[in-house]
């Protein structure tokens, strides 16, 4: 009886103290130093979400990979997502909420490069590690290093060479003297145009036309049949992958397949898109950073592991581009001796790291000088022309 | 150059077929509930979602996708025309506003998580290019325009001569005096809700192998540009629709083919506040409706 009396008034009391005393030792552990807390933010959701998509499960690939050998020096890596949709303003809401809830002391991102330059200042603010790897913005690390942002790195080429690479092949190699324009409405669509026109006197040609889309437009039939009596013999086209196989099928229902070639960078290796349009996508030209045909030891036990983890699905740049970034950050860790942030952004300046695409090291606007493969469509296949550098040099100040 | 006006003309009366089919459910559901459907765009989607499970994963043929599309979308409409739609009758406008833009976030994510963010390739449909006055078109445009044409005689015949289309008529004009004398209001919610939504799936299916593309969020941008054409049509007014569907259409193919593409998604706002400011009442209606 008394013992009932008894339990009635204090379990409650215990119940709660256990309660309040195992909440408070939550956030606790949740923030002890036993893991590596790393956010990668992406576009999950909206236009570019296949980017995200892809970039996430690169990410993902390269955590286990780095935590079945042992993580670094001891410690486990913990990924956080956060999803841009490739809007400036979501992509730092969802930064912000890394930085301040999951105390992530290192973030990868964003495949946009408008959320990308957006993010920039809240990380430096942050004293959080941004490595971007997949924002080809030239601005970016215009903006880093000596002449600014020292927690911002890009292991990413940049379009400052691209631009030029992708017309003189086309002026050169295919003998295309007109051009129409149709490129993403952003950061990355208008500045790779806008270094494009650098070039045009150089290589003796002309743009007849220029449009630019709203990341999710689909109809682009007004813009077709302008390009198709314009007499352009190519589309200059900086845009999104998933757009790709709208603009292709649009071609060959307005006529244009087969008589106007696309050049530029939108995926135009992608499978889906060709099986979409197989006879608009013939022919075209690209640079990327990075393809699955890629001759190397280390970039085939790559796809190899990633096939095997994805029921057999092959990745495009994005998986690459985060999952070599997330090795590199591993890395630097090992080299710096630390799991500290600052130690380990003052040893990524200085390291020298052997990736897929080769070398790389950063300069003094923590940028990599990777290289970049130019490659044509040929029968529904990619042929690699060549690679060129992207390296830069930078106006002197 | 008269040439391209020509292929300019009829892309846009294709483009504003679609945006037509939306719109007109839109409007018809506006005029018994007095509620934007801030969610209708995503019954465009749900109608195309549904066309390419089926046919992706159940192998049906597209035409059968289009009947089943529509039957699968007017399923999920009927169960939030029973537990939502029907309460916004004598609920204030605020709540529809609410209520229909929750409903649209809803169905984006449970779409989102369910299928993945990523664009899907829609299969299907007939993509053989025809010539029609020297301007190479897939024969799917032109189904289009013609079930679009043949869809809104059916309306017209439906809101001028059958039982439902006078109950749904009545209820437009004073929703009070119907229940004074026995018209069920909301069986007639229910049944506009469910027949605008249908149209909205069928738009979806038949714009699906067109716009080759699909995704959860790709609902929003129709509400918008469907919101310009009900109110350039005037709202409630079914036959008005159609005309600033093409209007729009035609518009928006002017100004991406001669001025830009990425001016295009501005034509529609321009149009709208030009019309709020000129004429509230919509380029078809001598005067509102309510």
């Amino acid at each position: 009886m008394i013992g009932q009396a008894i339990s009635r008034y204090i379990s409650p009391s215990l119940a709660v103290g256990i309660l309040l005393s195992v909440l408070s030792s939550l956030p606790a552990l949740a923030q002890s130093d036993s893991t590596i807390r790393v956010g990668i933010v992406s576009p999950n959701t909206g236009a570019a979400a296949r980017y995200g998509t892809f970039a996430w499960r690169g990410a993902q690939l390269s955590r286990d990979e780095i935590n079945a050998a042992g993580g670094i020096l001891g410690k486990e890596l913990e990924l956080f997502q956060g999803d841009s949709q490739c809007i400036p303003t979501e992509g730092v809401s969802a930064l912000q909420r890394m930085i301040a809830q999951d105390k992530v002391s290192f973030v990868i991102g964003d495949v946009c490069s408008s959320v990308t330059l957006a993010m920039q200042p809240i990380v430096e603010n942050a004293k959080v590690l941004l490595i971007n790897a997949a924002s080809s913005n030239p601005d970016i690390t215009y903006k880093a290093g000596v002449d600014g942002y020292k927690w911002s790195f890009r292991n990413y080429p940049t379009d400052e060479n691209r631009a030029s690479v992708v017309l003189k092949y086309a002026a050169q190699q295919k003998k295309i003297t007109k051009y129409a324009v149709l490129s993403v409405d952003s950061d990355y669509g208008r500045g790779a145009i806008n270094l494009t026109k650098k070039y045009l006197d150089e290589f003796k040609v002309e743009i007849t036309s220029e449009d630019y889309y709203k990341d999710k437009e689909a109809d682009f039939r007004p813009v077709l049949a302008k390009i198709r009596r314009s007499g352009a013999q190519a589309i200059i086209m900086y845009g999104l992958a998933d757009t790709t196989p709208i603009v292709a099928r649009q071609m060959v229902e307005a006529g244009l397949a087969g008589k106007v070639i696309l050049i530029g960078s939108a995926e135009f290796n992608n499978p889906e898109a060709i099986k979409a349009a197989p006879t608009a996508l013939n022919g075209a030209v690209e640079a990327a950073a990075w393809m699955p045909e890629w001759d190397n030891p280390r970039n085939k036990a790559f796809i190899d592991a990633y096939r095997q983890k994805y029921n057999g699905e092959t990745p495009n740049v994005h998986a690459y581009a985060y999952w070599e970034t997330l090795s590199l950050l591993a890395e630097a860790a090992k080299q710096a001796k630390s799991t500290d942030k600052d130690d380990i952004r003052k040893v990524l300046s200085t390291i020298t790291y052997d990736g897929v695409m080769g070398r790389v090291s950063f300069d003094d606007h923590n940028q990599a000088n990777l290289p970049m493969i130019l490659f044509e469509i040929v029968d529904g296949k990619s042929a690699i022309k060549g690679t060129f550098s992207t390296q830069i040099k930078y106006p002197s100040r | 150059m008269g040439e391209l006006v020509i292929e300019q003309m009829v892309n846009g009366i294709i483009a504003g077929s679609v945006y037509a089919l939306v719109a007109a459910g839109m409007t018809m559901i506006f005029g018994v509930l007095r509620a934007i459907n801030f969610a209708h765009g995503e019954y465009y989607m749900l109608g195309t979602f549904s066309a390419w499970f089926v046919i992706t994963r159940l192998d049906v043929p597209y035409i059968a996708a289009i009947a089943l599309a529509i039957v699968i979308t007017v399923a999920i409409a009927a169960v939030v025309g029973r537990l939502v739609m029907q309460r916004l009758v004598t609920a204030p406008f605020q709540s529809g506003v609410l209520a229909t833009l929750g409903l649209s976030l809803i169905l984006q994510n449970a779409i989102i998580l369910s299928f993945g963010g990523t664009y899907k390739i829609f299969p299907g449909g007939w993509l053989e290019p025809v010539m029609f006055l020297d301007i190479s078109l897939a024969e799917q445009r032109i189904v289009i325009v013609a079930a679009t044409i043949v869809v809104f005689m059916a309306l017209e015949f439906m809101v001028r001569r059958t039982r439902m289309g006078k109950a749904i008529r009545a209820v437009s004009q004073n929703t009070e005096c119907c229940q004074v004398n026995g018209i069920d209001v909301e069986r007639v919610v229910l049944g506009t809700f469910m027949l605008g939504t249908g149209l909205a799936a069928l738009s979806g299916v038949l714009t699906g192998p067109i716009n080759v593309t699909i995704y959860g969020g790709m609902g929003e941008a129709i509400t918008l540009k469907t919101f310009a054409v009900i109110v350039m049509g005037g709202m409630g007014n079914v036959r008005g629709t159609l005309l600033a569907g093409w209007l729009l259409g035609i518009a928006e193919s002017f100004v991406a083919g001669f001025i830009g593409l990425q001016y295009r998604d501005a034509v529609g706002f321009v149009i709208l506040i030009a019309i709020l400011m000129i004429r509230p009442t919509g380029f078809f209606s001598l005067k509102a409706r309510f």
